[in-house]
């Protein structure tokens, strides 16, 4: 078993779980069902594929920068006639950085993170109109499964998000995957059984909410002035 | 491994007060990057103004349609090759025949069926894009079945016909944006554009200016004194940065092979990757156009061919630019960070001899870009892109 990391960091990015029709939603974090569906783009399957195998491997988030929700009202014109067409709304996180991890069998987890770099479709985070802005591979973790992974990876939240937090460690936000030994979790309808447009699927996963604590690279250093100890304090 | 080749575009551009895009109450969109409030200009925007630059780019033929009143502009067709068709049978034809290529219910609209006037002409739910060649094919096709075309479309042979012929040598157009068909999953198709929202490398606020109008007709003396109207419009100024990637192999899947039987197989990729370089560079999109009178060019462009993925250069502004009137304002500052953003992350990737990169720029406040490719002018940059876009090809087939 190994771990793919991944960077899903942007101005923009969407991820809809129940959205449709004229209100596109997204969810606070990246789904499980919108990352199988770029890691299947990049190995260039087709949306008719059977997503079992991708679907198969345990998927965490971890929040590193939680963003800001934005609305964006759109409006459609006909080409010809200039007439307006139904307004749709569409939400994006705007700002927001995670890192998303699968955990699966070594050759899988291989053959999609060389998919990542020569990816076949181009990689969107979510929506087609929100390029990655930094590279999406953070490399393969041999030792340990997605919850060590999600625990030792560094702090990737901006610079200017890091300098706003003080403290030398932060605590982030993790989405993990819940597994059989878990009791009762929360669900949502994320689970993708099928991307084919015709009829499109999702079942329900288990996920838990947890906390991992990082330390912050901007945090002040702690200094050698003590003025307890002048004072004769320990 | 196959070659892979991938066109990104990176502009650098200023609009002075402006109202480029807006949302439903009249305020120019933005969005929040790097913790500050940014300009936004959505990608769709843009990509219609890119849309509308290939008229003059391209010649019809190439072009696609998205219309709704795809049963008229079939019947128009049908009718230009059989003259003894009337329009309401050549409508019911045409209506039969998109129905068949594409899944989709093509009825009279609801809005205006009652009423005494002459049954309008049926339309589809949703707007339909559709190549000259598409519309064609099917127009033939549907003469084809003229004596009983419900029967004529029972056969699987000409049913299949039907959806092929809507699912392959798509415009340029249709190539690029993509195709969508709620009904007809099966004859969508996968844009080969990628197009990012354009921000602003710098904070801004949007403004509001309020204005009084003069009634030039109130003449007498005992006219009330006050303003004809008075109202606000919002705006903002920005230095936006624009990206864009184009995936070139599927572009060529999409064009399917040649939009003309007598010329070579790379020729369509070639023409569609020269019109989206010089759309993308040259288009903006036309909100309060008339009141800002915000017609700009790009200051700096940047255009490389890769072949393994895209690279958006946003990162590099996400520390908000601040102008410094002495040094040069934005664009100085955004060339000089884009040029040792580039080579940097480049390196870092290990992807910095995979480029080949050209470089447009204007003025000296974009001097520091000029050493991270070859320095052309539109024409040429054009000219060189579509070059080596179609050698590539050639060498992958």
């Amino acid at each position: 078993m190994s771990v793919l990391l991944l960077q899903l960091a942007g101005p923009l990015q969407a991820w809809g779980s129940s959205a449709r029709f004229a209100r596109r939603t997204t969810e606070p974090a990246p789904t499980k069902s919108g990352v199988i569906g770029l890691l299947a783009a990049a190995l260039g399957r087709d949306r008719s594929h059977d997503p079992a195998d991708l679907a198969a491997l345990r998927f965490g988030v971890r929040v590193d920068q939680r963003g800001v929700p934005i609305r964006d009202y759109q409006t459609a014109h006909h080409f010809e006639t200039g007439k307006s067409m139904p307004v749709s709304e569409r939400f994006y996180l705007a700002d927001a950085v995670f890192i998303a991890a699968l955990e699966g069998p070594d050759d899988l987890i291989d053959e999609l993170h060389q998919a990542v770099r020569r990816p076949t479709y181009l990689p969107y985070l979510g929506r087609r109109s929100c390029p990655p802005s930094r590279p999406l591979d953070l490399g393969i973790r041999e030792d340990g499964d997605i919850e060590q992974a999600l625990k030792r990876e560094e702090w990737r939240a901006s610079r200017w998000h890091q300098r706003r937090h003080r403290e030398p460690t932060v605590r982030l936000e993790t989405i993990i995957e819940a597994t059989a030994d878990d009791g009762p979790v929360d669900s949502i309808r994320d689970q993708p059984l099928s991307f084919d447009p015709t009829h499109r699927r999702y079942a329900l996963r288990g996920i838990r909410h947890g906390y991992v604590e990082v330390s912050n690279p901007a945090a002040p250093q702690p200094s050698d002035h003590d003025p307890i100890a002048v004072l004769g304090g320990e | 491994m196959t070659t892979r080749t991938i066109v990104e575009l990176h502009a650098i551009q200023t609009v002075p007060p402006s109202n480029l895009n807006r949302d439903d109450t009249g305020t120019p969109k933005t969005a929040v990057y790097g913790g500050v409030r940014r300009a936004r200009v959505s990608s769709q925007s843009w990509k219609r103004a890119t849309r509308r630059a290939f008229h003059d780019l391209l010649d019809p033929s190439e072009l696609g349609v998205r219309t709704r009143r795809v049963a008229e502009l079939l019947a128009g067709r049908i009718r230009n090759l059989d003259g003894s068709i009337e329009e309401t049978e050549a409508w019911a034809l045409a209506a039969e025949t998109v129905q068949t290529a594409t899944g989709s219910k093509i009825e009279p609209p609801k809005r205006n069926a009652k009423g005494d006037g002459p049954a309008p002409a049926p339309e589809s739910k949703y707007l339909m894009f559709f190549s000259a060649r598409q519309l064609d094919g099917l127009a033939e096709l549907a003469v084809k079945g003229r004596d009983d075309i419900k029967a004529f479309f029972k056969d699987k042979d000409n049913k299949a016909e039907a959806k092929q012929i809507a699912n392959s040598r798509h415009s340029v157009d249709i190539a690029l944006f993509g195709r969508m068909v709620a009904d007809g999953a099966d004859i969508n198709v996968d844009a080969a554009a990628q197009v990012a929202h354009a921000i602003s490398v710098h904070q801004v606020e949007n403004e509001s200016d309020y204005y009084t109008a003069v009634d030039d007709h109130k003449e007498r003396e005992d006219d009330d004194l006050g303003a004809g109207m008075i109202g606000t419009v919002e705006f903002n100024s920005a230095t936006l940065y624009r990206y864009a990637a184009v995936d070139v192999d599927l572009l060529s899947r999409n064009l399917g092979k040649g939009l003309r039987e007598d010329e070579e197989a790379t020729e369509p990729v070639r023409r569609a990757v020269e019109a989206f370089v010089q759309g993308f560079i040259t288009s903006l999109p036309t909100g309060k156009l008339n009141t800002f009178g915000n017609h700009t060019l790009p200051d700096a462009v940047v255009v490389k061919i890769r072949s393994s993925r895209p690279i958006s250069f946003v990162s590099a502004f996400e520390e908000p630019c601040r102008a410094d009137q002495d040094r040069g304002g934005h664009v100085r500052e955004a060339s000089e960070r884009l040029a040792r953003y580039v080579p940097e992350i480049e390196r870092a990737y290990g992807v910095a001899d995979d480029a080949k990169t050209w470089v447009l720029r204007v003025g000296p406040n974009t001097t520091a870009l000029a050493e991270l490719g070859e320095e052309v002018s539109l024409p040429e940059l054009v000219k060189k892109v579509g070059a080596e876009v179609a050698g590539r090809q050639s060498d992958a087939s």
